[in-house]
């Protein structure tokens, strides 16, 4: 048997044989979700009436970087203008040249790391992967929603488990439900968009303990996508969990701090062996030549990014101050985006920012009666957001939150 | 670590295994097992991989500039280009915007429709040698594959492609043929994709016209009017070729609006999710180059294709009809000799392509400067003696 078939065996977690009509649901992807709700954005700006004249739109809806990739990525993407027309395996750098530059970063080995069209792929992959009718997917309520989107719109078995009342995943909660037996993948996002909380690392590592120890076939998947963020002393990468424990990887992406959420570029990183089902999905040349020349030259400035989490806290810190001096909750925010409770529906307050040019986040069910995602822009567009959002929260709310008003 | 080597030798001989064989580095599985491929060094004339040599142009690198927007911040942005880009395409190919996908190379598209429309009873069908990505992702499936033989012109064999068709699941016809760059006039192809559809009405054809812009035959069309009516014919572009932008990673599909949905469907929006920023405004920017300006490339590249194919043809080499901006020539000798060959003096030659490997190289064509200097070691290399086959 050629090794692929074997892998696919393996991906489709089954030993009946390959290809049983069963497999296409496990099979099936994802829709980009970030991605995607920017395009319907875009799409509605297009019916949506102009704002006023000087009025300019502040995007806080999608926990992008609002700077960019910065000067040196750019200046990469410049330099392979001549290098458009060769396949990413043939510009220099190459694709494998940012596999080995993320290897030479994490002290591994490329065949540790998997690259992906943006984390995306990654989680599409994982899905595929490790999650099939009789392998459930475990995750959290809230959290990013790719692979919960993928598990109902292939009807596979999911648990969807709440996070607490501090807006914190719920460990002991997900440990029970991998623990079942059944689960093919626990997806944990630390720190968890939306709520921008975070686990430190002793709480993860005694996770993935408990986890392997009632269920080793169960593959967990840290998505640490807003790893750059965190100032939380506790908190601490789970790379290496993932490189000496089996069935652990970590997902990452450029579309955060790195400011690349355009260029598509995330990667997986854990063992060689956890990776394979990932590495064989893998779309060919995922990643295209200025995305590789731009991702190697950010991975060599380092200080860009220690720059970009030092901006970020401190925007973090007045957003959080302003949203309380108004009245209203933050969670405990380790992201670059807050979680906050506004008494009122996330689709009121969105809409009446939208009016005046500020978008924030979509609906995060089981929250979107009281909770609003909001990112963190820079701090002159924090500044006139936070104006707006004072005036909105001021302005009599419907009856569906009225009887919380004045808190 | 597992190299293409040991793995052809793992799944052993037969034809199955030759179409295995026949994948090359463009392919997802050689790429997931081969993370160390190595770039082109710098001053190496590379005719490896059927690029356009001279890139996508000004406007459409302009293009790329605005995308930075004004302060180089929009690259951190999630796009919303994919409906602009789709929206653009539809324009350009008379046809409504639900009748396009998009895909991070048209890889994403024969990655879809191979997912999509083969199964363990529905294979997919090709000729051999064409190129891997379909049969690639079907074998790593576990769906079956039905190789066809080309003719001795190493052109598809319509009547045996016809009859291996019958109840396939999916047809893979890449015309111009990768990588023999050999071509089935319109005609002829119309009445291929009308005689599938009445004797296997389930079969899906996916008409790959990556190649489109470099032929020259008078007898030359698109198929994109028969894949708009035809629920089961799908067309296949790229912007990698012609269009000179492989480094960006952007193809199509355009199809009938049910199929196109499915496709969609199944793999994330397709594109949206998958293609960078900077890709979708280059494409908006290069579909909407004045056709003329493809012309002049589709003709830059005769004349080169003219001097290459007239040099091999003076010494013997008799090189397939090619009308893409490659060959497919018998240099009597195993490709991987002619290939180290050629690398040691800094030219790259494309890889083995079973069952012609030990005969015949596939040569992609560079500016006729690079084309020149490229003879020159190319006849160096073939006056020594060929060691045995």
């Amino acid at each position: 048997m050629p090794v692929s078939r074997r892998g696919f065996l393996r991906l489709v977690g089954t030993s009946e044989g390959p290809a049983q009509t069963a497999m296409s649901g496990a099979f099936l992807a994802a829709r980009g979700l970030e991605a995607h709700l920017a395009e319907a954005q875009a799409q509605g700006q297009r019916a949506r009436p102009l704002l006023p004249p000087g009025v300019d739109e502040i995007r806080i809806s999608s926990n992008e970087n609002p700077l960019g990739p910065g000067k040196t990525a750019l200046d990469a993407i410049l330099g392979k203008f001549p290098e458009a027309g060769r396949y990413p395996f043939n510009s220099t750098p190459a694709d494998a040249d940012l596999v080995a530059a993320l290897a030479g970063k994490y002290k591994v080995k490329p065949e540790n790391i998997v690259l992906g069209a943006g984390s995306q792929e990654i989680l599409k992959s994982a899905m595929r992967a490790f999650v099939s009718p009789t392998r459930s997917l475990v995750t959290a309520l809230p959290t990013f929603e790719n692979c919960t989107g993928f598990a109902n719109k292939y009807k596979l078995p999911l648990t969807e488990v709440k996070v607490d009342s501090a807006m914190r995943l719920d460990v002991d909660g997900m440990i029970a439900a991998a623990s079942k037996g059944g689960a093919g993948l626990v997806f944990f996002n630390n720190p968890n968009n939306p709520t921008a909380t975070v686990h430190g690392a002793t709480t993860v590592a005694d996770m993935v303990e408990r986890i392997r120890k009632a269920s080793p076939d169960t593959v967990i998947l840290i998505d640490e996508a807003y790893h750059d963020y965190v100032t939380d002393p506790s908190y601490q990468t789970a790379v290496p969990l993932a490189l000496s424990i089996p069935n652990v990887f970590v997902a990452r992406t450029f579309s955060k701090a790195y400011g690349m959420a355009g260029m598509r570029i995330g990667y997986a990183i854990g063992m060689a062996d956890t990776l394979k089902p990932l590495a064989t999905l893998k779309m060919p040349y995922n990643v295209s030549v200025f995305g590789a020349a731009a991702a190697i030259a950010s991975l060599g400035d380092p200080q860009h990014i220690d720059d970009e989490r030092a901006r970020n806290t401190d925007v973090r810190a007045f957003t959080v101050k302003a949203l309380q001096d108004m009245g209203t909750r933050p969670a405990d925010s380790q992201g670059n985006f807050v979680f906050v409770d506004i008494g009122r529906p996330a689709k009121e307050f969105r809409e009446a920012c939208a009016k005046q040019g500020v978008m924030v986040g979509r609906d995060f069910p089981p929250f979107e009666k009281t909770h609003c995602r909001i990112s963190i822009g820079t701090m002159d567009e924090m500044k006139k957001a936070t104006e707006v959002f004072r005036s909105v929260l001021k302005a009599t709310t419907t009856t569906a939150s009225a009887g919380k008003d004045g808190r | 670590m597992l190299t293409r080597r040991t793995f052809v030798q793992t799944v052993g001989v037969g034809a199955a295994a030759a179409y295995i064989g026949a994948r090359g580095r463009e392919n997802a599985i050689w790429s997931a097992f081969e993370p160390t491929l190595e770039a082109v060094e710098p001053g190496v004339i590379c005719l490896s991989s059927n690029e356009n040599p001279l890139g996508p142009g000004p406007q459409v690198l302009d293009a790329v500039k605005t995308a930075f927007g004004p302060t180089g911040a929009l690259p951190g942005r999630y796009s919303g280009s994919a409906r602009d880009l789709i929206d653009a395409i539809a324009k350009k190919q008379g046809v409504k915007p639900e009748n396009v996908v998009l895909g991070c190379g048209s890889t994403q598209i024969l990655r879809s429709a191979t997912h999509l429309f083969t199964a363990k009873d529905k294979a997919l069908v090709g000729t051999i040698p064409t190129y891997e990505e379909c049969a690639g992702y079907a074998e790593m499936m576990g769906h079956p594959v039905r190789p066809v033989a080309l003719d001795s012109n190493f052109k598809i064999d319509l009547d045996k492609f016809a009859d291996a068709a019958k109840g396939a699941g999916l047809v893979f016809y890449c015309n111009p043929n990768n990588p023999t760059a050999t071509y089935v006039g319109a005609r002829a192809t119309r009445e291929f994709l009308q005689k599938v559809t009445r004797e296997s009405p389930d079969t899906y054809v996916l008409v790959d016209e990556a190649y489109f812009d470099y032929v020259t035959d008078p007898d030359h069309d698109t198929h994109i009017p028969i894949a708009v009516d035809n629920p089961h014919v799908i067309v296949a572009r790229t912007f990698s070729k012609a269009y000179g932008m492989a480094g960006l990673r952007i193809g199509y599909a355009i199809g009938h609006v049910d199929t196109i949905k499915k496709m969609a469907e199944w793999d994330a929006g397709s594109g949206t999710s998958s293609l960078n920023v900077l890709a979708m405004r280059a494409g908006i920017a290069a579909i909407q180059r004045d056709a003329a300006e493809i012309a002049a490339e589709r003709a830059r590249n005769k004349d080169v294709r003219d001097f290459t194919m007239k040099w091999f043809a003076d010494r013997g080499m008799t090189p397939t009809d090619s009308q893409a901006n490659f060959m497919f020539v018998n240099i009597g000798r195993p490709a991987k000799d002619f290939r180290e060959a050629c690398a040691k003096q800094g030219v790259k030659v494309a890889r083995d392509f079973p069952p012609f490997e030990k005969t015949h190289c596939r040569i992609s064509y560079g500016t006729m400067d690079e084309m020149k200097k490229a003879v020159t070691v190319f006849g160096d290399v073939l006056a020594k003696k060929a060691t045995a086959a």
